[in-house]
């Protein structure tokens, strides 16, 4: 039993109420269509028209399982299978592992290169060998880092008297 | 770079091509390829910063996360205008896809160009099927005041541009970003050399938008039709960013001083579009005046040009941009079932579509900047380093912040709780491709999360 269209001309908004069989209904008291309808009815006849002036039926009347792509089941059936697979199986599983697994590169000199030098990539790399050696070097108890980056004890040089 | 460009090339066989039953198919499938394919974009294994296999395209650490954007968002685009669309003859859905298809394109083009001309070609090439989707299948009216404003405010500011790059072109000799990264920039003592400096930015100031030259963005963003306003939203307004991050490395140190009326612009725009927001009736306008916002904020951490800064500027624009564009599919869902974009027309949803509430709950936390989201990581980082620049700013912009937890939670709260509106007596249910196109919207924002190092650049 289709319901009765009601239509709604406010000055300010166009807002278009469908008869939409089949569509999910909203409980309401008194159904519309009703002379108690809290809308605004008897406005034009019944029958809600789109742009081309066909009356809007709800895709879901014929299809049951209307997925949103396609008017024909078989099409929309497909349509969402390839939508799914290459969206979510390929492009977002096999996409992101493919990220996931990129190497260490992380960002290299960039424009800044006359204010601030920046590092280059193995910045995971980096952090690793950083814990790893801190673990290593408290273990055997020897100072984490040293504050000359040279052995002072291997640099010879040149005693004061040695000018020419 | 040719791997991407030659099957978005080959779209348009593909579109023109294919029987009508499987035209929609066809076109996600091949648009979801390309852009896995873009993916192979981000493995930068150049030490000099830009990876090129040409001299002409060329992507470095800033440009490839906005390129994977982009090569995103077609798929999304073709999924959302799906259903509009179908009831258009055949050859005007084979046009709108075209559109789409030759805008993905400059759009690539314009974000791997090493050369600023081709960029600035590019940038306004981009211009044309965005003004022939909002005036042609826009809905209402108005979209012929917004395909003018948006044309004509961007054209106004991007002919000074190429005034100024025409000058520069003569001055440095080349206008590769790959040489230009290491010259000397001159010192701009001049009158003339600071209007060169405003002609330099302007351009990407009114793309981003900036807070006083901003009037296109909520109309042209209203009146388009879904597709139209995922692509503004999500890209156009990222070109304006972009741009803007490529020539100001070549106007120091006169931005320094040139810079603080567009960076207190800026700032004044986040509170006031916010505030604008919360005093919406309609609710893609709410979404526009949201983005112009968000861009505010970027545009502060570019112009005062520290690493955080860039930083801060590009995690925000990727995350805002898929945030931004889901937020109009969630709009769009409503406006196919209403046919209007009212906010009081379409209360208390989460009752007669709550998956769909589930989405807008998500979106909605994402543009709020909920943490551990790349939202809320871009915004902090641009806000410690603006408070690092001046300490003041942190009033401008912490309030910034909670007008913009306002607006977004007024926005679910309005569509999604209290009571249901009495006037609408039957809404169709939600489709899987709704839901598809939601969730390829909000899992990137989700697993972004989680390396954000995609998103860094070469500052960090």
């Amino acid at each position: 039993m289709t319901s009765w269209l009601v239509r709604i001309l406010p000055a300010w908004s166009r807002v278009r109420l469908g008869s939409v069989p089949g569509a999910r209904f909203v409980s309401q008291t008194p159904s519309p269509g009703a002379t108690g309808s809290p809308a605004v009815s008897g406005l034009s006849p019944a029958g809600h028209n789109d742009a081309h002036g066909h009356v809007e039926v709800s895709l879901y009347e014929k299809n049951r399982d209307f997925h949103g792509f396609h008017k024909d089941p078989q099409v929309d059936v497909w349509n969402m299978k390839v939508a799914f697979f290459f969206g979510i199986s390929v492009a977002i599983v096999i996409g992101g592992t493919f990220v996931h697994y990129l190497p260490d590169h992380g960002a290299s000199i960039g424009p800044f290169v006359l204010t601030c030098m920046k590092s280059s990539g193995m910045r995971q790399w980096a952090r690793r060998e950083a814990e790893r050696l801190i673990k290593e070097r408290e273990a055997k108890g020897i100072a984490i880092l040293d504050g000359n980056y040279y052995d002072p004890s291997k640099i010879i040089l040149p005693s004061a008297g040695e000018e020419k | 770079m040719l791997k991407i460009l030659i099957p978005t090339l080959m779209l348009f066989p593909t579109t023109w091509l294919a029987t009508p039953k499987w035209l929609w198919t066809t076109t996600t499938a091949q648009a979801l390829i390309i852009a896995t394919a873009s993916l192979t974009l981000l493995n930068w294994s150049s030490e000099t910063g830009w990876t090129s296999t040409n001299p002409y395209l060329g992507t470095d650490p800033l440009s490839t996360p906005l390129l994977v954007l982009t090569c995103w968002l077609l798929p999304l685009m073709i999924l959302a205008s799906q259903n509009h669309i179908s009831p258009e003859p055949v050859s005007r859905q084979r046009t709108y896809i075209t559109l789409l298809v030759s805008l993905q394109l400059f759009l690539i083009m314009a974000f791997g160009a090493t050369e600023i001309i081709l960029f600035y070609i590019m940038f306004e090439t981009t211009l044309i099927p965005t003004l022939i989707i909002i005036t042609r299948w826009g809905n209402q009216t108005e979209r012929l005041n917004a395909g003018t404003y948006f044309l004509f405010y961007t054209l106004a500011g991007s002919l000074p541009l190429l005034v100024a790059l025409l000058i520069l072109q003569k001055e440095m000799g080349s206008l590769s970003m790959l040489i230009i990264q290491y010259m000397q920039p001159a010192p701009l003592c001049t009158w003339a050399d600071k209007i060169w400096w405003a002609a330099c930015l302007i351009a990407f100031l009114v793309k981003m938008p900036l807070y006083g030259v901003h009037l296109w963005l909520p109309k042209a963003h209203v009146e388009a039709p879904v597709a139209g306003s995922m692509v503004l939203a999500a890209v156009l307004l990222k070109l304006g960013g972009y741009g803007m991050m490529r020539m100001i490395i070549m106007l120091e140190p006169a931005s320094k001083n040139l810079a603080y009326p567009f960076i207190i612009l800026a700032l004044w725009g986040i509170i006031m579009t916010g505030s604008i927001c919360l005093r919406q009736t309609d609710l893609k306008s709410l979404i526009a005046y949201s983005s112009v916002s968000h861009m505010g904020l970027v545009v502060a951490g570019i112009l005062i040009q520290t690493p955080w800064g860039f930083t801060g500027a590009i995690i925000l624009m990727i995350a805002h941009g898929l945030a931004s564009s889901a937020l109009f599919c969630l709009a769009n869902t409503n406006y196919e079932r209403l046919h209007s974009r009212t906010l009081l027309l379409a209360r208390g949803m989460q009752a007669i579509l709550p998956l769909m509430a589930a989405w807008w709950f998500i979106a909605n936390l994402a543009n709020l900047a909920l943490p551990p989201l790349p939202n809320l990581m871009g915004e902090l980082i641009i806000i410690t380093s603006m408070f690092n620049w001046s300490s003041w700013t942190i009033i401008l912009t912490g309030t910034g912040t909670l007008i913009t937890a306002s607006y977004s939670l007024y926005m679910y709260l309005m569509t999604q709780r209290g009571p249901v509106t009495t006037l609408i007596t039957a809404i169709e249910p939600s489709h899987t491709r709704e839901h598809l196109l939601m969730a390829l919207h909000l899992i990137p924002i989700i697993m972004l999360t989680l390396k954000p190092e995609l998103m860094w650049g070469w500052c960090f």
